[in-house]
C-alpha cells in the first residue's frame, strides 16, 4: 500500500460541515441537464421543446465525438431549453410524469461482467450515456474510448470542504461497488489503483485489502492528479484515468440493471445552511428542492449557491439545477458588503488566512467564510504563497507570467499540465490575481490546440 | 463610523463613470479602502479567498517601522541638542525631533502620493500600497538636515524612475526607496554624505559645541591608521557596543538602531511578511566576509580589516537595510534558494564596500540595489535547476 502525505496544499478552516446522516427526498416535479457545465463538451441538441423523453433518452450529443451522449435523467416532457449569452445551452428542463418510462439497456449479471470483452463493455457504457464519468488526466476530459490507460485510479473520499462522504454513499452499496470494480478491472487490466483516506476505516475495512493508495494531509491530497504526480516514474503515467466512488456506483447500476441510474447522494453544507447533511435525490434535481426550508432563516444576507465545491465549484442561481457531475450544494454568505471599519489593521482572530499575518493563525476552530475577495486587485508582489501552497510544485506566479506573456512552451515546461486544478493559488493570493482561472484556461487551450 | 460610511457613499457618485472626477477614481478608492475594504466578490472559482490582501501585507511593514520613527524623533532631537549645547530633556528633544522630521515625512508622502495617483489615473488601476511602504522607508534613510526640495526630488526619482516607468509596484526591479536615496547621494553629495549632515544645529549655533563630535562610527572606523585599533578608536570616540546597538548616535533619521531593526525583522519574520532566508543570509554573509577579512588583516596595511565582524552588524544602517530594504519581495530574489544567495551576497558586499572603498563609508544601500539587478539571474538559475527535476508532462 502506497501512503501519500500531502504536506503542501492547505485545508481551509471553514465552518459548516455536514453530518453523516442521509435523508431521502421526495421526487421533484422537474429535472434538468446543464450542458454548460460539462467540461470540454460542445453540445448538439437531440430534443426540442415539448418532446417526450424517457429516462435514458439522449438529450445532447458531443459534436466532437457524436457517440458520446448525455441522457435524460427523468421521463416526461421537455418543457424548456434555456440559452445563455452566445447561445450557450444552460439548461434542458424536463417535467416529470407521474409514471416515468425508462429505456432498457443491456444488463450484465456478475458472471457476464467477468467474461465480457473490453470493447463490448466500453460500448455498453457509451450506450448507457455514462462514459464521461471516467476522466483522463491531465486535461480531465473523458478519455477516447479506443485508448488504453496507463492506470485507472478510483478515488474514494474527497477532502475538499463539504463533499459527499464515502461512508454515506457506500453504505449498503458494497456489492454494487464490487461489481463496479469488475468493470474497472476490465478497463484497466492489472493497473487499477484504489485510494482512500488513511483514517477512513469504513472504506478500508469494506474493501479489505484492495486499497492500493492511502492519502492524508492537506487539501487536495485526495486528488488522483496529486497521487500520479507524487508516484510517477515516467511521463506516460500522466495519461491515467480516474473516477470517484459515487460515479462508479452509477456505472455499476447501469450495467447491472440495464437502466439509466437516476439517483445521487448529494450533500448540503455551508455556514448559511441550517440543515447540513446528505440527501438521496435525483440526478439533475432543482437546487431549491434540496435547499428549500433548509437555509438558515436568521441569515438575511445574500447567499451564494456554490455547486460542486468551495474551491473548484461554480456559483449558480438558486432557480437552477444540480449538474451531471456535481454532488454538493454549499451555501455561503455572498459577502457583497463593505468590510468592517479599518478592517485591514485589526488583529483578525476570526479572519481565516493561509498566512501568519492574522491572529486567526492560532485559532484552531472553524471560521465563517464568505465570497468576498477581501481586497482590491493588485499586481503580483512575489510573496511566493502560491508556489508554497501548490501541491504539485508549480512556481505559480512565474508560470502565470509566462502564460500572460504568451510563452506556452515555457509554461508547459513549468509544469502547467501537472496542475490538479485545486484552486489554492488563487485562494492564497494577496493581490487577488486570478491565477487558477488563468492556468486552467491556458491548460484547456493547450488541449484544444493539441486535439484540433 | 456610520457617518463616515455615509460620507463615502455620498461622494462616490462624483468619482464613478459620469461623475465630475471620474478620472480620479483611484484616489477616491485608495482613501475609501483604507477605512472600508471593498465589497468585490469572487467571479471565478475558488469561491472563497484568503483574508490577507496587499494592504495588510504592506501595512504590517509600516507598523514595524513605527518604532524607528519614534526613535528617530528622539535621536534627531537628542543629537541636535547635544551639538547645539541645549538641555537634553525628553520633551524638548522630542519636540525638536518632530520639527525636523515631520516636514520630511509630510513632503515624502505628499510627493509620493501625487506621483502614484497620477500614474494610477493614467493607467486606470488602483493605487498599490507598496507606495506607502516606500514613503515610510525613504525618510528613515536620509540625513535630517536634507533640504525639503531634495527630499521631494529624491522620492520623485525613486517612485517615477525606480518604479512607475516599469509599470508600478510589482513590476519594479529596484527598491524604489533606495533608488531615490542613491540618486540623492550621487547628485548632491554635499548634502548627503560627510560628517556634518547628520546633525541638525539649533539656535544661534553655527558650528557644534566643542565636546560634540559629529563623526559617524563608520567614518571613525575608516580613518583609523594603526592595525588592530579600530575597536579602541570607536570606544574612544564614544561608540561603545551598547551605544552602537541602540543607535543613539548621529546618522540617518531612524536607521541607526540595530536593536529596533532586529525587533522589526523578528516581527516581520513571525508574521511571514519578510523572508527569513534573506535576512539570515544577509547576516551570515556579513559575518562571514567580516571574519574572512580578519584572517587576512595581518598581511594588509588597512586596519579596518581587523574589525570584529559583529561590529559591522552594529554600526551604520546594515541591519536596517537587511530587515526592511533587502526583503522588499518584489525587487529581491523570488525563489527560496536564490534568496539565501541574494542575502549572503548583500551581507558580504556590504563589508567589502565599507572596508575597501574610501568613497562610500556605508555600503548597504548601494549593495542592495546592486543585488536587485542580479536577483532575476539568481531566480533564473534556480528555476532552471528545479524544472530539470520535473518529469515532463507532454
Amino acid at each position: 500500500m502506497i501512503s501519500i502525505h500531502t504536506k503542501k496544499g492547505y485545508s481551509l478552516k471553514i465552518e459548516g460541515k455536514p453530518s453523516r446522516g442521509l435523508e431521502k427526498l421526495a421526487t421533484p416535479t422537474h429535472l434538468a441537464l446543464l450542458p454548460e457545465h460539462l467540461p470540454f463538451v460542445t453540445p448538439r441538441l437531440k430534443v426540442k421543446v415539448n418532446d417526450r423523453v424517457k429516462v435514458g433518452s439522449p438529450l445532447i450529443e458531443d459534436k466532437r465525438l457524436t457517440d458520446i451522449k448525455f441522457l435524460s435523467p427523468g421521463g416526461g416532457q421537455v418543457v424548456a431549453i434555456n440559452f445563455g449569452p452566445r447561445r450557450v445551452i444552460k439548461e434542458i428542463v424536463i417535467r416529470l410524469d407521474k409514471e416515468e418510462e425508462a429505456i432498457q439497456f443491456e444488463a450484465f449479471s456478475d458472471q457476464e461482467i467477468e467474461t465480457i470483452g473490453r470493447s463490448e463493455l466500453i460500448g455498453a457504457i457509451i450506450k448507457g450515456g455514462l462514459w464521461s464519468l471516467i476522466r483522463a488526466l491531465p486535461f480531465r476530459d473523458y478519455p477516447l474510448p479506443d485508448s488504453r490507460p496507463p492506470a485507472i485510479f478510483l478515488g474514494l473520499g474527497n477532502i475538499e470542504p463539504f463533499q459527499t462522504d464515502p461512508q454515506v454513499y457506500l453504505n449498503g452499496n458494497i456489492r454494487l461497488l464490487e461489481y463496479g470494480l469488475q468493470i474497472l478491472r476490465k478497463l484497466a487490466g492489472d493497473r487499477l489503483y484504489i485510494g482512500t483516506h488513511k483514517d477512513d476505516t469504513f472504506v478500508i475495512k469494506s474493501l479489505d485489502g484492495r486499497i492500493t493508495h492511502t492519502y492524508w494531509g492537506n487539501y487536495p491530497a485526495h486528488d488522483p492528479g496529486v497521487w500520479v504526480y507524487r508516484t510517477k516514474v515516467s511521463s506516460a503515467e500522466n495519461r491515467s484515468w480516474y473516477l470517484n466512488g459515487q460515479d462508479l456506483l452509477l456505472l455499476a447500476h447501469l450495467l447491472k440493471t440495464g437502466t439509466y441510474p437516476t439517483e445521487r447522494t448529494v450533500v448540503l453544507a455551508g455556514s448559511s445552511a441550517e440543515k447540513r447533511t446528505h440527501f438521496k435525490t435525483r440526478l439533475g434535481v432543482p437546487l431549491a428542492h434540496v435547499t428549500d426550508g433548509r437555509v438558515d432563516p436568521q441569515d438575511n444576507r445574500d447567499i451564494r449557491y456554490c455547486i460542486g465545491g468551495v474551491h473548484t465549484g461554480y456559483a449558480n442561481p438558486k432557480e437552477s439545477y444540480l449538474g451531471f457531475f456535481e454532488t454538493s450544494v454549499i451555501l455561503l454568505p455572498e459577502g457583497n458588503e463593505k468590510g468592517e471599519f479599518l478592517g485591514f489593521i485589526r488583529p483578525g482572530y476570526r479572519k481565516p488566512s493561509y498566512s501568519r499575518a492574522f491572529f486567526s493563525h492560532v485559532n484552531r476552530s472553524d471560521m465563517e467564510m464568505n465570497c468576498n475577495k477581501h481586497g482590491g486587485d493588485r499586481a503580483c508582489i512575489a510573496c511566493y504563497h502560491c508556489a508554497q501552497v501548490c501541491p504539485v510544485d508549480i512556481i505559480v506566479h512565474f508560470t502565470f507570467k509566462a502564460i500572460l506573456a504568451g510563452e506556452v512552451e515555457e509554461s508547459v515546461e513549468h509544469g502547467l499540465l501537472d496542475c490538479v486544478e485545486c484552486g489554492l493559488c488563487s485562494y492564497v493570493c494577496p493581490s487577488k490575481l486570478e491565477l487558477f482561472a488563468t492556468l486552467k484556461k491556458a491548460k484547456a487551450e493547450f488541449y484544444k490546440e493539441q486535439t484540433r | 463610523m456610520k457617518l463616515l460610511k455615509k460620507f463615502f457613499e455620498s461622494q462616490r457618485r462624483h468619482f464613478v463613470e459620469g461623475g465630475k472626477f471620474a478620472r480620479l477614481y483611484p484616489f477616491f478608492e485608495s482613501i475609501e479602502s483604507i477605512f472600508y475594504a471593498p465589497e468585490h466578490v469572487t467571479r471565478h472559482s475558488p469561491n472563497v479567498r484568503d483574508s490577507l490582501d496587499v494592504k495588510r501585507y504592506m501595512t504590517l511593514v509600516i507598523i514595524a517601522l513605527l518604532p524607528h520613527y519614534a526613535f528617530g524623533l528622539y535621536n534627531v532631537g537628542y543629537q541636535s541638542h547635544l551639538a547645539s549645547g541645549l538641555p537634553v530633556t525628553l520633551l524638548a528633544v522630542v519636540l525638536t525631533g518632530l520639527k525636523v522630521v515631520a516636514p520630511l515625512v509630510v513632503v515624502t508622502y505628499a510627493v509620493g502620493f501625487f506621483w502614484e495617483t497620477l500614474f494610477a489615473v493614467i493607467r486606470k488601476h488602483e493605487i498599490s500600497e507598496g507606495l506607502f511602504v516606500t514613503c515610510a522607508l525613504f525618510p528613515l534613510t536620509i540625513p535630517p538636515t536634507l533640504p525639503l526640495w531634495q527630499v521631494a526630488l529624491g522620492i520623485s526619482f525613486g517612485i517615477v524612475i525606480g518604479k512607475e516607468i516599469f509599470g508600478g509596484t510589482g513590476r519594479n526591479f529596484l527598491n524604489p526607496a533606495l533608488t531615490g536615496r542613491a540618486f540623492l547621494y550621487f547628485a548632491y553629495p554635499a548634502q548627503n554624505s560627510g560628517d556634518a549632515v547628520w546633525t541638525v544645529l539649533r539656535g544661534t549655533q553655527a558650528t557644534t559645541v566643542d565636546a560634540f563630535t559629529g563623526a559617524t562610527p563608520l567614518s571613525v572606523a575608516a580613518v583609523v591608521e594603526k592595525s588592530g585599533d579600530v575597536q579602541t578608536a570607536l570606544t574612544h570616540a564614544g561608540y561603545t557596543i551598547s551605544k552602537l546597538f541602540f543607535g543613539n548616535y548621529p546618522g540617518s533619521i531612524g536607521g541607526t538602531s540595530t536593536l529596533l531593526s532586529l525587533v522589526g525583522a523578528v516581527f516581520l519574520i513571525i508574521l511571514g511578511i519578510a523572508s527569513y532566508r534573506i535576512i539570515l543570509g544577509c547576516v551570515l554573509g556579513l559575518l562571514a566576509s567580516g571574519f574572512f577579512l580578519n584572517l587576512v588583516a595581518n598581511q594588509s596595511p588597512m586596519p579596518f580589516l581587523s574589525l570584529n565582524p559583529f561590529y559591522h552588524l552594529l554600526i551604520g544602517g546594515a541591519m536596517f537595510g537587511f530587515a526592511y530594504m533587502a526583503t522588499d519581495p518584489v525587487s529581491a530574489a523570488h525563489m527560496p534558494g536564490a534568496k539565501w544567495v541574494f542575502g549572503f551576497a548583500i551581507g558580504a558586499l556590504t563589508v567589502l564596500i565599507r572596508v575597501f572603498n574610501p568613497a562610500f563609508p556605508e555600503g548597504v544601500g548601494l549593495v542592495i540595489i546592486f543585488m536587485n539587478l542580479f536577483a532575476p539571474l539568481l531566480d533564473h538559475i534556480e528555476i532552471k535547476y528545479r524544472l530539470r527535476k520535473r518529469i515532463s508532462n507532454v
